[in-house]
């Protein structure tokens, strides 16, 4: 992966973030490493407290301080180590190269600042303009992607859902960065508005070129828009590939889950298969591979040795002991679908 | 019906650890029961004829020793004697006057949140003329009109504190309706009134308990602001504000007239106020994380 | 918008006509003669008889309800009993002084809370935090006749660098200021610092730093607008209490204002007088609290659309 360093708009190593509570420490982010290729969107997919947000905002280098810490690891963008910069350095990142969406946006957009202030807001902060111009950009970019223009001296209440959601999109994508975070978009959406606003994401990405880090539990969306997938678990990436990998050659006995537990719409009356047990507490993690009490082919050795990642092709990874040599774990007949 | 008693039995367990574990809620409460001893057995500490009413001329504005912690007052009488008969007072009327709001106006805000449209107008705006006279204005008014006394003094506070609980049980009363209506709708037969009662107390009880405490602590502010200006106990019942005036006219040469009213009072409504914010804090559904 | 001014201003009437009868039925209820109050307990029957006839105090309440409210729909407060000059003159001569000192209270509560209030929210925990949440813990407790007296004793008796009574020049205004702000201050600190404390926390705050604001335009420019809507609102209700306080620190300093006045109408029982500064007290607080809801609306661009 080296020699493509210039090829990639992101990479993560080995990226530690542990958390200090009063309930212990929790270890959210357990060395990772994530890459996005440039114009392509990397999936970053796992159920809610797996670490995504966390790694999300690591990027940006917005964990909340007390009590979350980056322990390890480094993150490069654009070849530019991030860990590096000052705090100034980085708001001049935030926003301008590298962009970030949240789940809900009902409440993300500040309800005592005009909508077209608020996009106005980032291209003065990163741009050299007055007010006026600035203003004007914000409303070409409203009207990009598919709200009115002078609707930007409207307050965000006055929006729907959806709309509000495309502000926020707007916001982010008007300073053209290299790289938008965009973490569950459309969770907190009406179905029909989800299409519409993945579809916006969609055209403004190819529009601009923009490398895309989705975040979401749905793995429809994922076939929909992404070009390779991470699967997070505990705070570890247990499987990585494209998406013909992840859908047609299914690897991680995790994965194999998510895809189990939706339903068949062929077969109605067939039983839902949901993955047993629950998300571990991060504050106790289990020993050995994190995964080992709700997964159906744990032997012995799982409960102790943590998986290391094994190459399955030049795109495919997966961290199993089943696929290491010698561990004697194999993933029955079924293994692959 | 036993599972909702057991439920309701466990979240009051809960919510009295939350608050045990607040250091300045338990400091406010040891000192509220320091007090209420003190009021309770002020009989003991300090007897009432010979300390607190007895003058003696000779003894007059003597400062602290240890014979009068506290000193004595422009009567000759023991200041420490007079602090703690006054706990008596201030508790007394600290009770009975949110009693008296909390009665009053919790029966006006059921009926305003029960039978809504236009009697909750009616009484919402009977409130809004109340509210509009600024509280300790209303308690003078009352005061000034009844006379001066004890009794009085509680009725005024009593009465001005009514809009208050009006606003709390009617809110209560009135997101229990809507469930209530639910079930009702169902049953057979009309509502059952004592059955709200029975839905609403649990739904106001939380912010009633920490407004009730505040409450008594603006009570006793307020005992001690009348009396101040001498609408309010007279003498020679040992008021804490009633005091204070009578120490204004030595301010340069016995401080300790007012410094120790003073304080006590300052204690007091300081240990109801921290108790409060902790049962609001423990009390509240948003804090659990 | 403008309408929403003249539509609150008009509900101040039926809020006052309220007021007016609440406490002219409160002080209805005084035991006692009023004539032989004023003429005194040795005054011949006859006169005592005819004094009350004169007042027309021998009509039943709501006679004398109507009366007064004609009276005070003309912006006449009736006459004292004790001085027999207007009320409304009466009142309104002393008027400025407590409405100077309320004013100035304000201010310095205002002015000293709102940073304070600020600061301790966003360097919880801190030194500041602590010490300033204890003053203002303490500032609730404690009566505010009792500080005025402890100032007294401090800069006015010991250091004797502020008066202690009188209103003439800037020096007298200190303490009673003091005395009456405090306890409003620490009543809008806490406030203002559970606001911001909330508002931090908020998404779109995480969306400005996201956006790459800086850390004072952050707390200053985003959270404080936010943060300040129910701290406006707290303005508005402790104007009352102010007011009340008013009342208490005329007394502890004999400043010349409405207060010392009413608890001297109490106490010589000049029901007209006592009524006449009590309805003011309360016009002066719904003004104020109409202001508070205007700014509101100001502030707060959902209410703003919805009294467009």
């Amino acid at each position: 992966m080296a020699e493509h360093d210039t090829n990639y708009t992101l990479e993560i190593k080995d990226l530690e973030v542990r958390f200090e509570t009063v309930d212990g420490v929790v270890k959210a982010v357990n060395g990772i490493d994530l890459a996005i290729e440039k114009g392509k969107t990397l999936g970053l997919v796992g159920e809610t407290g797996a670490g995504k947000t966390t790694t999300a905002l690591s990027i940006l280098r917005l964990v909340p301080d007390p009590p979350g810490k980056i322990t390890g690891g480094s993150i490069t963008l654009e070849g530019k180590d991030l860990f590096s910069y000052s705090e100034k350095e980085m708001e001049g990142i935030r926003g301008s190269q590298v962009s970030m969406i949240f789940q809900d946006p009902m409440t993300s957009l500040n309800p005592v600042m005009t909508v077209g202030d608020q996009i106005a807001e980032v291209i003065q902060l990163h741009e050299k303009i007055d007010q006026k111009e600035a203003l004007k950009k914000a409303m070409a970019m409203l009207e990009m992607v598919g709200i009115p223009g002078n609707r930007g001296s409207e307050y965000p209440h006055q929006f729907s859902g959806g709309m509000k959601q495309r502000v926020i999109i707007a916001m982010a994508l008007v300073c053209n960065p290299h790289l938008l975070i965009a973490d569950e978009p459309t969770t907190a959406l009406d179905v029909t508005i989800q299409a519409q606003v993945l579809d916006l994401m969609q055209k403004l990405r190819e529009k601009y070129g923009t490398s895309m880090l989705m975040i979401t539990h749905d793995l429809g969306i994922v076939a929909e828009v992404c070009d390779n997938v991470s699967i997070m678990y505990a705070g570890r990436i247990v499987e990585h590939g494209t998406l013909e990998d992840i859908f047609n050659s299914t690897s991680h006995p995790y994965t194999e889950g998510l895809f189990g537990s939706l339903p068949n719409i062929d077969n109605r009356s067939e039983q839902l298969k949901p993955i047993p047990g629950l998300m571990p507490d991060p504050t106790d993690l289990p020993a050995g591979c994190a995964f080992h009490p709700r997964c159906k082919y744990c032997k012995d050795i799982c409960k102790s040795r943590v998986p290391a990642v094994t190459k399955l092709s030049d795109t495919h990874m997966v961290a199993c002991l089943a696929y290491e040599e010698g561990t004697g774990v194999t993933l029955g007949g079924d293994g692959h679908e | 019906m036993e599972n909702k008693k057991a439920k309701k039995r466990s979240m009051a367990m809960e919510v009295c650890q939350r608050l045990a574990r607040n250091k300045m809620a338990m400091l406010g409460l040891a000192i509220l029961v320091v007090l209420v001893l003190c009021a309770v057995f002020a009989d003991v500490i300090a007897d009432y004829e010979t300390k607190v009413v007895a003058q003696n001329i000779a003894n007059r504005l003597k400062g602290p020793s240890a014979e009068h912690w506290f000193g004595t007052d422009e009567f000759g009488r023991d200041i420490f004697a007079r602090i703690i008969h006054g706990s008596r007072v201030s508790l007394v009327v600290g009770l009975i006057s949110v009693s008296v709001s909390l009665i009053l106006g919790g029966i006006l805000g059921a009926f305003a949140g029960f039978y809504g449209g236009r009697i909750d107008n009616v009484i919402m705006r009977v409130m809004d003329i109340f509210l509009a006279v600024p509280s300790i204005l209303l308690a003078m008014t009352i005061v000034a009109a009844l006379g001066s006394s004890l009794v009085n003094v509680m009725l005024a506070i009593g009465v001005s504190g009514i809009p208050t609980y009006a606003r709390i049980v009617r809110a209560a009363v009135m997101s229990v309706k809507d469930q209530e209506f639910v079930e009702a709708s169902r049953a057979i037969g009309a509502t059952n009134v004592t059955t709200i009662f029975r839905e609403i107390i649990p739904n106001c009880l939380a912010p009633i308990i920490v407004q009730a405490t505040l409450s008594v602590a603006g009570a006793i502010l307020s005992t001690a602001s009348l009396s101040f200006i001498g609408l309010g106990v007279q003498p020679p019942d040992p008021e804490w504000g009633a005091m204070l005036s009578g120490g204004r006219n030595f301010l340069r040469d016995a401080v300790h007239l007012t410094l120790f009213p003073g304080l006590a009072i300052v204690i007091t409504i300081l240990a109801l106020n921290l108790l409060g914010d902790g049962l609001r804090d423990a009390l509240d559904p948003r804090l659990k994380q | 918008m403008h309408k929403y001014v003249i539509k609150r201003l008009i509900m101040l009437i039926p809020v006052v006509i309220g007021v007016s009868f609440l406490v002219f039925f409160i002080m209805s209820l005084a035991p006692g003669d009023t004539a032989r109050t004023i003429l005194g307990e040795d005054a011949p029957i006859e006169a005592i008889e005819a004094l009350n006839e004169e007042l027309g105090l021998n009509d039943p309440v709501l006679i004398r309800y109507g009366r007064y409210m004609v009276g005070l729909a003309h912006g006449d407060l009736g006459t004292s009993y004790k001085s027999g000059r207007s009320v409304f003159t009466e009142v309104m001569s002393r008027f400025p002084d407590t409405l100077k000192l309320a004013f100035w209270g304000m201010v310095f509560a205002v002015v000293l809370s709102i940073p304070i209030g600020i600061i301790s929210a966003t360097k919880q925990y801190s030194l500041i935090d602590s010490v300033s949440m204890v003053f203002a813990l303490l500032g609730v407790a404690t009566p505010n006749f009792w500080l005025g007296l402890m100032l007294i004793i401090g800069f006015s008796l010991h250091l004797r660098w502020f008066p202690s009574g009188g209103s003439e020049g800037w020096k007298a205004l200190v303490l009673p200021v003091i005395t009456l702000g405090t306890g409003c201050m620490a009543n809008i600190t806490r406030t203002t610092r559970s606001s911001m404390l909330e508002v931090i926390r908020q998404d779109y705050i995480r969306t400005a730093k996201a956006k790459g604001v800086g850390y004072r335009s952050v707390i200053y420019k985003h959270a404080l607008k936010n943060a300040l809507i129910p701290v406006v609102t707290v303005i508005g209700l402790q104007f009352g209490s102010l007011l009340g306080g008013a009342v208490l620190t005329e007394a502890v300093f004999s400043w010349p204002g409405v207060g010392t006045y009413l608890v001297n109408s109490i106490k010589a029982k000049d029901t007209p007088a006592v009524l006449g500064c009590v309805i003011i007290f309360s016009i002066c607080f719904s003004i104020v609290n109409l202001c508070v809801d205007i700014l509101y609306a100001y502030i707060d661009p959902r209410i703003k659309s919805k009294y467009k």
